[in-house]
């Protein structure tokens, strides 16, 4: 591939398994297994934290080695000889009594886990040990339902000490709030009381936790994993992107989990976007069509609507629509509304500390997305504040609100309703029925959540990502690039011919030069770097750090 | 008795040896003053003609150990002095500190010298108080005379010296353990590669040695690598202080020349086994090293290479020997309750395993044993030694799996009490409080 | 609010903190400071240390459950240590405990009503050579049977010598006068 930069990796070619396998030297031998498709069971070891290789069920053999090695802390060299579980009955039987060890004092209560069905202890002793343990001592009794936090419960006797949460804390947060005491098999974590595990990205030690012994406070006890879905998707709470598995159950966000992505949020989430799933989706849903604030039939609002008038027009956009729909709406603003003033509702905000790890300051998902369609550009934040100001002044005639969150926080700001009642045409997609801009306008389509659609995004680093419905949508609403398709057949235009979201996203990967040739696949897998697809167009960012595409 | 060569334990009964003046009157300090005007890689050279190997317990050989470290990294170089003797049956270094600390203070600037370090720790075990004390003054003495601080003799070589205390953690012996624990850590042992020689204490290359290791510098710079390979034999050479205690008429510390006979060594400098009982077995290396039963040391040797052969080994040299009278799985549990009370808890194995066997052991002890014990505690055994982050694991697995070998019947007969439901009374090596560990 | 201890204690940590290349090596002289100064290590303890060495607390509370010689409760003003493994024990450390543990009448770790005595068995303080043996406060007593243990258990409780030596303090230097010196050759 061009464009990598000038260093050549060294690479060392070795066995695993029998297998002829090239890795880059430095690497360690989990990572040549992982890269070669063969897996290598692990506890304490991550990525992107330190290794203290303290689990101990990642051994395989090494050929001349006097004993068994570590595959997290040992590195490749050239000509090595590994034979992992799959090869070795000594491996087989060291791993089988790693996960022995790990269960006698451990409490065996599966039954009553919220880790239970998707817990490495229950995959890996199914998988490599499955024999029922020959311990009939006492088992040490440890700490039970010990808050660490606010949002973090932790059982002491399930905990299998890998550490992991300690080194999050440590080298990640360097907030360093949880710690092991005592020593032996009386080892515990805990934190200390004045210092609670309490900072922007506390809840990713659950994810990070193997086991059950860190549990979300707010989502313990809630249902059994396996009757929920999960979807892997992306976080939309601001422009990091991170990758999430989302469970749901019955409508409602039972869990939300990292995704491992080293080029964007590693495997870590913050505590905001994790527990705040559930505010896109409003509690009082718009359905039905409404004129005036009575329901109205579809055709009837959509006429009403497309009274909007070109150059007099002010479109604000929600942030955090998918990059087609942005392309959708551009094309209405080219066709329709020309000479709109369009603005993107681009807030940033300070951060703290331990938030500027992973959160990006704006809460504009997919910012960078209606960059990238060419509807806005320059300083975003200027301009959303000098069309929210225009409005408040009451000189906007024409509205157009796409998506719930194209205006901030309105129940708070009454001028700008009044704003809003001013405007002889006025017309929002929008999802919130309890709000007052929706009370405001005269026409009111109903619109979806970004957790209800599937579509592209482009995260604050130029990563084209793919987010996936993670809740079902409800009857009557509809993803606002149909609405706006509707709403701009009325106007006398057709913006596009494609029947579904899927269909849609194909036809504007197609129809997008710079992206031809990439594959929905190829974005869902860990995202497609738009700096080095465009790295001979783009040009360096305005204010806000936006690029310029031409 | 026979004459041994007097390397370490010359001066240690004079009264006034830990006092600077009068270590002085002796000698000490003379030979660093001419170290410090040879070039230090020769003083590693000196060192590796010796031939001595680490007298902590893995005898691994020092000046191979010192070369490692390397030079001109643009890091300081650090020397740290293990003197965190927590092995059961040792107490040697315990006798260096108390009463000839300058030696060891002079040891210990001819291998900073040699590795051109500036900086340098005496890490002590917290029990050691008077030790402590001893050795604090001992430095304080040596920096009010200009041997230690700033241009030491005159040369250019500046050189500080610091005792840190322990405070009750038997695996802060181990090396890397005990630079984290210097680090204001737990004492739990680090992963290696990397070694302490490139990336030890504050990630700079470091040196650690045991105190007798050191105390033995000045006699070999003073007389030469020869001539402290000429003592002992060949792959073993030098003196070995060894700590004697148990089921004998005289425990103490002897300092032997390394290849001496273990029976003589019981029955002459021990004095023989108390009360004129039969002897049963010798824990010849400290706790962690295999058992050796009585027919077993007729003909062993005490130094490395015959120790290794016999089977078992010498290790930091803490003998301990076992009467006719001892049982022997009182003696395991007593040492399984040690491992396990010890175990850092970091790697599953070891903190899992020891509390496993330990729990074990205590059944068989109070009658409670089943048959399939001893076949699961070999089991165990087997799946902690090799599989745990630092040697820990598999060296106190040494000493059960020998024990319940060698002494096959003990158990057997517990066991078979307990089956047959007619434990017999006895008395008790080991207290086991209620629900306590 | 930050803690303070005295002036001295302070001043001995700067000393500590001065000796290391790095100040957080002086943490475990910290909670022996600390220690010396509280009686125990509680949460007073915990929250100097943390400061005055820029750990977090968690970290401090670490090192006092990992190394023996701290203790998070009060001990009695005597704590009596008794060396339980091997080569004490075959030379009968657990007279020793029995011994102690029908004087004081209490559990391991447990200080007596009048606060004078604690004792707990610990493992191998390295003398051997002289077992059995206790260690009481910093103290060591060798070469110990149960008649021997109770001979200065007695003249402790009677003579209340300052056997809370302080090691920091270097108070300990030559012993303690008429008391069994360490004679380990």
């Amino acid at each position: 591939m061009s464009g990598t930069n000038g260093t050549q990796t060294e690479l060392v070619t070795l066995t695993i398994d029998g297998k002829v396998v090239r890795a880059a030297k430095g690497s360690t031998i989990i990572q040549a297994a992982t890269a070669a498709g063969i897996e290598v069971p692990f506890y304490c070891y991550h990525p992107h934290l330190s290794i203290p290789a303290n689990c101990r069920i990642c051994q395989v053999k090494v050929k001349n080695a006097p004993k068994l090695m570590v595959a997290c802390h040992t590195q490749v060299a050239e000509g090595m000889e590994v034979n992992t579980h799959h090869t070795s009955p000594e491996v087989q039987a060291a791993q089988a009594a790693t996960l022995e060890f790990i269960l006698i004092n451990h409490p065996l209560d599966c039954t009553v886990c919220d880790q239970a069905g998707h817990c490495k202890l229950q995959d890996y002793h199914f998988e490599y040990n499955a024999k029922p343990s020959r311990f009939i001592e006492n088992k040490v009794h440890k700490v039970k339902a010990e808050p660490l936090g606010p949002t973090v419960m932790l059982d002491g006797e399930r905990c299998i000490m890998c550490t992991r949460c300690i080194r999050f804390c440590d080298e990640i947060t360097e907030t360093s709030e949880i710690g092991m005491l005592n020593r032996g098999d009386r080892s515990v974590i805990t934190v200390n009381p004045k210092k609670p595990l309490d900072n922007a990205l506390s809840g990713t030690v659950v994810d990070l936790c193997p086991v059950g012994a860190l549990t979300h406070a707010k989502w313990r006890f809630n249902t059994r994993i396996w009757f929920t879905k999960q979807t892997d998707s992306i976080c939309p709470g601001c422009s990091t992107g991170c990758n999430v598995k989302v469970a749901e159950r019955d409508g409602e966000i039972v869990q939300v989990k990292a995704r491992l992505n080293d080029k964007v949020n590693k495997e870590w989430l913050c505590d905001e976007g994790r527990y705040g799933f559930m505010r896109f989706l409003p509690k009082h849903r718009i359905v039905t069509p409404h004129i005036g604030g009575k329901a109205a039939e579809l055709n009837a609002a959509l006429l009403e609507a497309s009274k909007l008038k070109g150059q007099a027009a002010l479109v604000l956009v929600s942030p955090d629509l998918t990059l087609e729909e942005f392309s959708v709406l551009k094309n209405l603003v080219d066709k329709t509304l020309k000479g709109a003033q369009v603005a993107l509702a681009y807030r940033e905000r300070p951060l703290s500390k331990v938030e500027k790890i992973l959160v990006s300051p704006d809460y504009a998902a997919n910012f960078r997305g209606a960059e990238f369609a060419g509807l806005v550009s320059g300083n975003l934040e200027e301009s959303y504040a000098a069309a929210l100001q225009k409005l408040r002044s009451g000189a906007v005639q024409q509205l157009l609100l796409v998506g719930e969150r194209s205006i901030p926080l309105p129940d708070q700001d009454p001028a700008l309703i009044e704003g809003i009642k001013k405007a002889a045409v006025s017309v929002g997609i929008l999802t919130d029925a309890g709000s007052a801009v929706a009370g405001a306008l005269k026409v009111v389509l109903p619109g979806r959540s970004i957790l209800e659609k599937s579509g592209l995004l482009v995260n604050r680093n130029l990563r084209l990502q793919y987010t996936d419905r993670v809740v079902p949508f409800p009857d009557g609403s509809e993803p606002e690039w149909r609405m706006l398709g509707r709403l701009a057949e009325k106007m006398g235009a057709k913006l596009t011919s494609a029947e579904d979201e899927r269909a849609l996203t194909l036809s504007y990967l197609s129809a997008t030069k710079q992206l031809s040739g990439v594959t929905i696949r190829q974005i869902k897998a860990d995202g497609v770097c738009l700096k080095s697809l465009n790295a001979a167009t783009s040009t360096a960012g305005s204010q806000t750090g936006a690029a310029q595409w031409s | 008795m026979t004459a041994h060569h007097s390397i370490l334990l010359k001066n240690i009964r004079q009264p006034d040896q830990h006092t600077l003046a009068g270590a002085e009157s002796r000698g000490a300090y003379s030979t660093i003053k001419k170290a410090l005007q040879i070039d230090p890689l020769k003083v590693i050279e000196e060192v590796k003609t010796s031939g001595i190997r680490g007298r902590g317990g893995a005898g691994f050989p020092t000046g191979m150990k010192w070369s490692f470290v390397p030079r001109n990294s643009g890091k300081p170089v650090y020397l740290i002095n293990n003197a965190d003797e927590s092995e059961p049956g040792t107490f040697k270094d315990r006798l260096l500190l108390e009463n000839d600390p300058h030696l060891i203070i002079e040891g210990m600037l001819i291998a900073a010298w040699a590795l051109q370090s500036n900086w340098s720790c005496i890490y002590i075990r917290g029990e050691y108080g008077y030790p402590f004390s001893r050795a604090k003054k001992a430095i304080e003495e040596a920096y009010a005379k200009g041997y230690l601080g700033k241009n030491i003799f005159g040369s250019n070589f500046n050189h500080d010296m610091v005792i840190h205390r322990g405070a009750g953690a038997y695996i802060c012996g181990e090396e890397s353990a005990l630079m984290e624990s210097l680090e204001g850590k737990k004492g739990q042992p680090r992963m290696k590669p990397p070694f302490p020689a490139v990336s030890g204490l504050y990630q700079c290359p470091t040196v650690i040695n045991n105190v007798e290791t050191l105390a033995n510098m000045p006699f070999i710079i003073e007389n030469g690598g020869k001539a402290f390979l000429s003592i002992g034999v060949e792959k073993s050479s030098g003196t070995k202080l060894v700590s004697a205690s148990g089921h004998i008429n005289k425990p103490g510390v002897y300092e032997i020349d390394m290849g001496y006979p273990m029976k003589r060594f019981i029955e002459e400098e021990c004095g023989g086994i108390w009360q004129g009982r039969k002897l049963k077995a010798v824990i010849p290396g400290g706790s962690s090293v295999n058992i050796m039963t009585a027919p077993e040391i007729e003909k062993v040797n005490m130094d490395y290479e015959s120790l290794r052969l016999a089977g078992s080994s010498l290790g930091c040299a803490g003998f301990m020997v076992l009467d006719e009278t001892t049982d022997m799985v009182e003696a395991v549990l007593n040492l399984a309750h040690f491992y396990a009370h010890e175990s850092c808890g970091q790697c599953t194995p070891c903190r899992e395993g020891g509390h496993w066997i330990e729990k074990i052991f205590t059944r068989i002890s109070r009658g409670q044993g089943l048959p399939g014990d001893i076949p699961l505690i070999e089991n165990v055994c087997a799946q902690i030694g090799g599989h745990t982050i630092c040697a820990f694991g598999d060296t106190m697995i040494l000493p059960y799996l020998s024990i319940i070998k060698k002494f096959p019947e003990e158990f057997k007969e517990r066991i078979g009490e307990a089956i047959r439901g007619q434990v017999k009374p006895r008395e008790y090596l080991n207290v086991v409080y209620d629900g306590a560990h | 609010m930050s803690i303070k201890l005295s002036d001295k204690a302070e001043a001995r940590l700067k000393e500590k903190i001065a000796l290391y290349p790095d100040p957080k090596s002086a943490a475990m002289w910290a909670l022996y400071i600390a220690q010396e100064e509280l009686g125990r290590l509680d949460d007073r303890a915990v929250e100097w240390t943390a400061e005055r060495l820029n750990l977090s607390p968690v970290n401090v509370q670490e090192l006092i459950t990992f190394y023996t010689m701290y203790h998070k409760e009060q001990l009695g003003k005597y704590h009596v240590q008794i060396c339980r493994t091997l080569s004490c024990a075959v030379r009968g450390s657990t007279k020793l405990t029995e011994c102690v543990r029908k004087r004081f009448g209490t559990k391991p770790g447990q200080p007596s009503a009048d606060g004078m005595w604690s004792y707990e068995e610990v493992e191998c303080l390295g003398s051997c050579g002289t077992a059995p043996m206790c260690q009481i406060n910093d103290h060591f007593f060798e070469n110990l049977t149960p008649q021997k243990l109770t001979e200065i258990l007695d003249r402790i409780e009677k003579e209340k010598p300052d056997l809370k030596l302080s090691t920091i303090d270097d108070r300990m230097g030559e012993g303690l006068k008429g008391y069994p010196k360490s004679q380990i050759i």
